[in-house]
């Protein structure tokens, strides 16, 4: 008898371990690849002609297109579900100025827009809602409204709306994160946010209120790119200047978390907090009338994405990389991606942060500071392999520091590492590294015991076989390597762990969004709190302020400045960049007019759905 | 019983107390902030600025210090501000909460109306093919991981029989306060009720089957079917009174159990809820709402055990205190 409903029990449990296999999308070759990397060399060479192949062109190898596929005509009136692919809730903080969530940031781009479009580079244009003109000596600009722009209650937009902006960003109350490097940079800000002066002397409105000049203490090219152009609807918040609202009823108020407004195609009816958001057309759209009728924009959790896909249920959503397989899978479904702007990179520590300058200070007996070793190891990294093996080919190597997205910046023809492990053995060698107790593991060039702490963070199915892969690339060219702990770490504690400079990390893996702007100077600049190495020279500070100066708005000088410092960073090695990605979008086949590519010439409002 | 109840409200607030030192310590603990990831992808804001925002936001301050604030705050209902969400915590959490209190009071009652009748019966025929059913049901149930379980219903009945909807609570085109509102509502809860509720049942359906088997074989039993009462009476009079006492005792377990389950079910099915809240706010480090919902889970706890001795005062006069 007991033997019977064990018999069952055991029948059921096998049962629910298919569906479960079924069900949470985990791949079974993810985990079969912690494949041997290659250790005969006519394996190598292989892998090695491969990656002679252009890794420049962004779309090599996998041909995702930018662009939906269906040219048929919008239908009248139609209806569209977009979905936000996250397991936790929205903050529903939905103002510019505010708002924190990359999935905030969604909802708004249906409702709102900068008052200036931008281009394939992230570079301003005259395209959007007002024209804008710099001044002969880089420092102002001017920026125009054009007519017929307004706000979805009707409304006019103002310059002074912009303003508002400013005033808010620069506000002494004001806690969010968006006082930026720009921001600070307008003239009179610093004043005005430590509440000496009461206006912000650089940014004065006409008297029509319609254009606004913006003043800044340094001329920058990063202006181009990284000018807050978002206004903020003074009428509609409520003024925090005369004292009408406080920051802080303000932040907490309904009028940008149940009611927000913006001048954007698509106007907000109605949000259920966490959840879901309903769109209206909004008529009085200053580019014309938007295709759709109505959108809804909802929380799909990734579980359940690939499923409503299939189902139909969702016309446009972002495609999580580990369900990439399944995903192009679906009948009636296309696949879009663009290269992320973002890399991966494994950093080299070489020194410590000096609280007291407020700047980084290398080391020079730095363990890692002969930088033939650090070449060598990123000789020895196979990011190929681990590109296509453990994401399917939507990451591939990287080779510099200014990722291909800035076509105009990015150089591909500076000599970097790839993977060549004799190469790597050679540098090595020339270092003085070399194992002189023939247990197979290098000794440093004093001879002594030499291995790396490597710290690396959890989440996800490939974070441990990337980890363990890198570590047996390395061990192959006769570098130990050990994860610091013996284990990964969470994402918070590994950067608190990193930001510290802990003793216990010599190297580790990490990844940088990189926002729009293609200055790397927050990120790499000698008194950059995110500079994590701790790698600093004259030669870098001297490129990293040219790349920045009046004179880069010369983008032909510009542009020669950033292929230096990226020969530079390829020669230094402080960090080794190792992957860039792809951003898959998957888009149901009766989506029209709709491109990811920053370059297109398709405008949201004519996003729609054919019959 | 008044003043026993009186004594455990009273007993009640060292208890919550303890509890919010200790999780405010652990908080604290944790390794990082809630600005530690406001600045991927955000590079631009400089080191200055970041170190203004902590101290303004007194994140700089040893814990019992901020400890010392925010028990002051708490005490009088303002549990500080959600620096993910920049809200007041208690407007935060009072969206949710009412969603939370909705599925698991659903989730509580369709429990116990699969559980009862489901042990008594397998009490009362033990050994038939009925109790076989429903004790391998049970191991099933005991066994079955909630996460597997919420996603193979969700699964089978959203999209393979497209019956009922796979996530969220309502369907936002719906205007609020319509009957098709309160419709659409009520098919969102199906799935997340079903899924948490048809594995809650083992304990009870054990408990249950166990005590009533046990009863059976009483003196009193035996007593009442020498008295001639007829057999249906024995079960309901007798038997069950007595069955029920465990179970009564288990109601506060089975509401803590609730709301650690609504973690899942409330992320699988998007459903905005404190469990969905909860997950969120401890990977962003956002401590102020952290602290809030492990207080009110506490307190349910507190709460449950307390309701628990109630009930259990009630159907079993042996135990009355006076």
């Amino acid at each position: 008898m007991a033997k019977k409903q064990l018999m069952l029990l055991a029948s059921l449990m096998l049962v629910l371990s298919v569906f479960l296999a079924a069900c949470t999308g985990k791949d079974d070759k993810d985990g079969a690849t912690e494949k041997e990397p290659s250790k005969d060399p006519g394996k190598t060479e292989e892998v090695e002609g491969e990656e002679e192949e252009p890794a420049e062109d962004p779309n090599a190898g996998l041909d995702f297109p930018l662009e939906v596929s269906n040219t048929a005509d919008p239908m009248e009136d139609g209806e569209m579900t977009i979905a936000m692919v996250t397991d936790t809730p929205f903050e529903g903080t939905l103002s510019r100025v505010f708002y924190k969530g990359t999935f905030d940031a969604e909802i708004m781009s249906y409702f709102d827009e900068g008052l200036l479009a931008t281009d394939g580079d992230y570079l301003i244009t005259n395209d959007g809602a007002a024209e804008y003109e710099i001044s002969e000596d880089n420092k102002t600009i001017t920026i125009k409204i054009k007519d017929g722009v307004n706000w979805q209650d009707g409304e006019p937009v103002k310059a002074s709306d912009l303003l508002y902006s400013y005033q808010i960003l620069g506000h002494p109350d004001y806690t969010g994160t968006r006082y930026t490097y720009m921001i600070e940079n307008v003239e009179g800000m610093p004043a005005y946010h430590n509440g000496e002066a009461k206006d912000i002397s650089g940014i004065t409105v006409s008297e029509d209120d319609k254009e606004i000049s913006i003043t800044y203490t340094e001329a920058t090219p990063s202006l181009l790119s990284g000018i807050w152009t978002v206004p903020s609807p003074r009428h509609h918040y409520g003024d925090i200047m005369t004292g009408e609202v406080t920051m802080e009823q303000l932040v907490e108020s309904d009028k940008i978390r149940a009611t927000p407004i913006g001048f954007g195609p698509y106007k907000v009816a109605k949000i259920v907090p966490g959840e879901s958001v309903l769109y209206e057309r909004f008529d009085g759209y200053w580019r014309g009338k938007p295709a759709l009728k109505e959108l809804v924009l909802k929380v799909v959790s990734s579980a359940s994405i690939l499923e409503a896909l299939k189902k139909g249920d969702i016309d446009l959503a972002s495609v999580p990389a580990d369900q990439y397989l399944k995903a192009k899978d679906i009948d009636n479904v296309e696949l879009l991606a663009k290269v992320d702007l973002a890399y991966t990179y494994i950093g080299f520590k070489l020194g410590k942060w000096d609280d007291e300058k407020k700047e980084s200070v290398t080391d020079p007996n730095a363990k890692l500071a002969d930088k033939r070793v650090r070449q060598a190891m990123w000789y020895a990294m196979d990011n190929e392999t681990i590109g296509k093996e453990l994401y399917h080919g939507l990451r591939f190597p990287a080779t510099s520091l200014i990722i291909p997205v800035f076509a105009g910046f990015h150089n591909a023809d500076i000599e970097t590492p790839s993977y060549d492990p004799e190469k790597a053995k050679a540098l090595l060698d020339e270092a003085g590294f070399v194992d002189t107790n023939g247990d197979g593991i290098r000794e440093d060039a004093e001879g002594n015991e030499f291995v790396l702490n490597f710290a690396s963070m959890s989440g996800g199915e490939t974070a441990e076989p990337i980890a363990q892969f890198y570590i047996q690339n390395w061990a192959d060219v006769g570098i130990k390597v050990q994860l610091t702990d013996g284990r990964l770490h969470e994402f918070n504690s590994f950067y608190d762990r990193v930001e510290a400079d802990d003793p216990d990390i010599d190297i580790y893996q990490g990844a940088w969004g990189t926002g729009s702007d293609p200055d790397p100077s927050g990120l790499y600049g000698r008194t950059a709190a995110f500079n994590y190495t701790r790698y600093t020279s004259e030669k870098n500070d001297e490129l990293l302020a040219a790349g920045t100066s009046e004179k880069a708005f010369d983008t032909e000088y510009r542009k020669d400045i950033y292929n230096q410092w990226q020969e530079l960073m390829a020669d230094e090695v402080p960090v080794a960049p190792t992957v860039y990605r792809y951003a898959l979008t998957a888009a149901s086949k009766r989506v029209v007019n709709y491109s990811i590519d920053p370059n297109t010439d398709l405008w949201l409002y004519e996003m729609g759905v054919s019959e | 019983m008044l003043k026993f109840i009186l004594r455990r409200t009273l007993l009640m607030i060292p208890q919550l107390i303890l509890l919010s030192i200790i999780i405010f310590m652990l908080a604290k603990m944790m390794p990082g902030d809630a600005l530690t990831g406001a600045f991927q992808g955000n590079p631009d804001v400089s080191l200055e600025q970041l170190e203004k925002l902590r101290e303004k936001a007194g994140l700089n301050d040893p814990w019992y210090q901020q400890y010392g604030r925010w028990l002051g705050n708490a005490v009088q209902g303002d549990f500080g501000k959600s620096y993910v969400h920049q809200q007041k915590v208690t407007s935060l959490l009072a969206g949710k909460v009412e969603n939370t209190v909705i599925l698991s009071l659903f989730t509580l009652i369709v429990t116990y109306l699969i559980a009862l009748p489901l042990g008594i019966i397998a009490g009362r025929f033990t050994d038939s093919w009925a109790d076989k059913a429903i004790v391998t049901y049970n191991y099933f149930a005991f066994a079955t991981p909630l996460f597997v379980f919420a996603l193979l219903m969700m699964w089978f009945f959203a999209f393979v029989l497209g019956w009922l909807p796979y996530g969220s609570s309502v369907d936002i085109k719906l205007e609020s306060g319509t009957w098709d509102y309160f419709v659409s509502r009520a098919k969102h809860l199906v799935l997340p009720v079903l899924s948490g509720s048809l594995l809650a049942t083992f304990s009870t359906i054990q408990y249950l089957r166990n005590d009533i088997i046990d009863q059976k074989l009483r003196d009193y039993v035996k007593t009442a079917r020498a008295k001639g009462v007829p057999e249906a009476k024995v079960y309901t009079r007798h038997i069950l009174r007595n069955s029920l006492l465990p179970i009564a005792a288990f109601l506060g377990f089975e509401i803590t159990g609730l709301i650690g389950g609504s973690v899942f079910i409330e992320s699988i099915f998007s459903y905005p809820g404190l469990g969905y809240l909860f997950i969120q706010s401890i990977s962003t480090r956002d401590f102020t709402v952290v602290t809030a919902l492990v207080m009110i889970s506490g307190t349910a706890v507190i709460v449950g055990t307390m309701l628990s001795d109630i009930i259990l005062s009630i159907v079993d006069p042996r135990i009355r205190i006076e």
